[in-house]
């Protein structure tokens, strides 16, 4: 018996909720629910926990990120504008160390910092340094990509207009062509703080002192100390999602205005 | 639109070019170009695509740079390797067959920004001087808008008074027309035409054959990176001697009349 289109598409949707319920019901009787309950959603027990986690842990998982995005901003800007030179060693060391730092694990990276630096040249500052420096230098190789993408956006017109008017080239750069490549690169860089935030993360593997702790530092203390299972991860991943959702829709907001308006 | 003719006091200067060349790879696109213009004069450059009338223009205050001859702008040797570009660039106003407007900043910041960070006026003066030229080409109220909140026209006036906010002695225009509504056209070129009568060097590369006709003193035909006729205006366009000129004008004054 032939079956008409929409008879058809009725059945694939019937096919799809059966199978779906099935795996449900499969998994609430597969799963432990106490133990599991125990594992992920042992709330209560979190006390000893607060404040620290927001006072400490929060701000500076914030205060890291803000520093290591500022700092690879700026070297990120350098070697964007390396990167477009007319120059071309210049064009070949932003490239280089662009390619270095995007294809080697952020981790391996904090490790060179928080370990390398002081046996090689004696630094003595504290290990939070080494991974807003580290992180930093990581970001900015993928934030060099990305302004370099912008900059190139900027029509070549703006630069011959502003030339014409008696600009000097960096005046050019920075007065009219930087200002419109910011705009463009709005919702990428967002991203890139979003990424940041995560990468924050790596942070306890170099050891801190408590006042330096950032959130998945204090998740991990939680699980050793407290009787809660993975609980603490599960709020340390809750609180990560406080900074990366609203920057998701701040990102989205700058996307959605950027279509409207060529500004 | 009214426009007082003689509000600005033009003080121009002289453009003269001699054997200029310029190629792209093995494709020379100048073969030895002289021309000369004389201050407050208005030549028009006319030809065909391709015949390199605006490498020539954009030539002149060095967007491109030439591969041999000399261009003497206002006593600036602007081909001497010495010579300070952005200093000459400051006197030459340029304006753009796509406006090339700062979309990023307001009308009056557009006429501003050069004046400010170029030649260190004081932000109000600057202003004032802008909001002038603003006003000469019908839109001083203008000066909050962005460039994306204006037609076309409006953009290429406002592109006019950016350069004349610099207050140049020596105008050149790209194809100022080309990309514009046919019904906007006529308020940029009459405020071209203003610009001539006030005494402003303008070095005009165009398809408008009648402005060329009504405004230019002279005209310059280009072909094949030569200049092929000049003279006075009504004689190039009204009376052509070369063949290639004539050819160029019957397919220009009268596109429906095609030989095949």
């Amino acid at each position: 018996m032939a079956m008409t289109t929409s008879q058809r598409a009725r059945t694939s949707k019937t096919i799809q909720i059966v199978v779906f319920v099935g795996i449900i019901i499969a998994l609430i009787a597969i799963i432990d629910w106490d133990k599991a309950a125990y594992a992920f959603f042992s709330f209560d027990k979190l006390g000893p926990m607060f404040p620290d986690m927001i006072l400490v842990g929060l701000k500076n998982t914030i205060f890291y990120t803000i520093i290591a995005f500022a700092f690879g901003l700026a070297l990120g800007l350098i070697l964007a504008l390396l990167k477009t030179a007319s120059f071309a060693p210049y064009r070949w060391f932003a490239t280089a160390f662009i390619e270095f730092f995007r294809g080697i694990p952020a981790i391996l990276v904090l490790l060179a910092f928080g370990f390398g630096l002081p046996q090689a040249f004696g630094t003595t500052w504290p290990q939070p340094v080494n991974v807003m420096f580290a992180l930093g230098l990581v970001s900015s190789a993928y934030i060099a990509e990305t302004l370099r993408a912008g900059l190139q956006a900027v029509p070549k017109g703006q630069t011959e207009a502003a030339r014409s008017l008696g600009m000097p080239a960096w005046r050019a750069m920075v007065t009219i062509v930087i200002p419109q490549a910011f705009k463009i690169v709005l919702p990428p860089m967002t991203n890139e703080i979003i990424l940041l935030t995560k990468d924050t993360s790596l942070a306890f593997i170099l050891g801190a002192a408590m006042a330096q702790y950032e959130m998945t530092k204090f998740g991990r203390d939680g699980i050793s100390q407290l009787d809660a299972g993975l609980t603490p991860l599960v709020v340390a991943g809750l609180f990560y999602l406080v900074i990366t959702i609203p920057l998701s829709l701040v990102a989205r907001k700058f996307e959605s205005r950027a279509a409207k308006t060529k500004r | 639109m009214s426009t007082d003719t003689n509000q600005i006091s033009v003080n121009a200067a002289g453009v003269e070019i001699t054997g200029l060349r310029k190629s792209y790879g093995s494709n020379e696109v100048l073969k030895g170009i002289d021309l000369k213009v004389k201050p407050g004069e208005v030549v028009c450059l006319i030809g065909p695509s391709g015949s390199g009338k605006s490498t020539l223009l954009r030539c002149v205050n060095l967007l491109e740079q030439p591969n041999g001859g000399t261009i003497m702008v206002g006593g600036f040797d602007a081909t001497n390797v010495d010579v300070n570009l952005d200093q000459m660039r400051q006197k030459v106003g340029m304006v753009f067959q796509q406006f090339n407007l700062f979309p990023h900043l307001t009308v009056l910041e557009n006429c501003t920004v050069a004046p400010i960070k170029v030649l260190k006026r004081k932000k109000l003066d600057a202003q004032k001087v802008a909001h002038s030229h603003l006003e000469r080409v019908g839109l001083g109220d203008f000066g909050g808008r962005y460039p994306d909140q204006l037609s076309g026209g409006q953009q290429q006036r406002v592109a006019i008074a950016r350069a004349l906010s610099m207050e140049p002695t020596l105008m050149l225009f790209d194809e100022p027309t080309s990309a514009l509504d046919p019904e906007t056209v006529g308020e940029v070129l009459s405020i071209m035409k203003n610009l001539a009568q006030a005494g402003m060097t303008m070095l005009v590369v165009t398809h408008e054959m009648a402005f060329a006709k009504e405004v230019a003193d002279r005209v310059v035909f280009m072909d094949g990176g030569v200049v092929v006729e000049e003279g006075i205006a009504s004689e190039v366009i009204g009376n052509p001697q070369q063949p290639r000129t004539q050819d160029f004008l019957r397919r220009v004054l009268d596109p429906t009349h095609v030989d095949i």
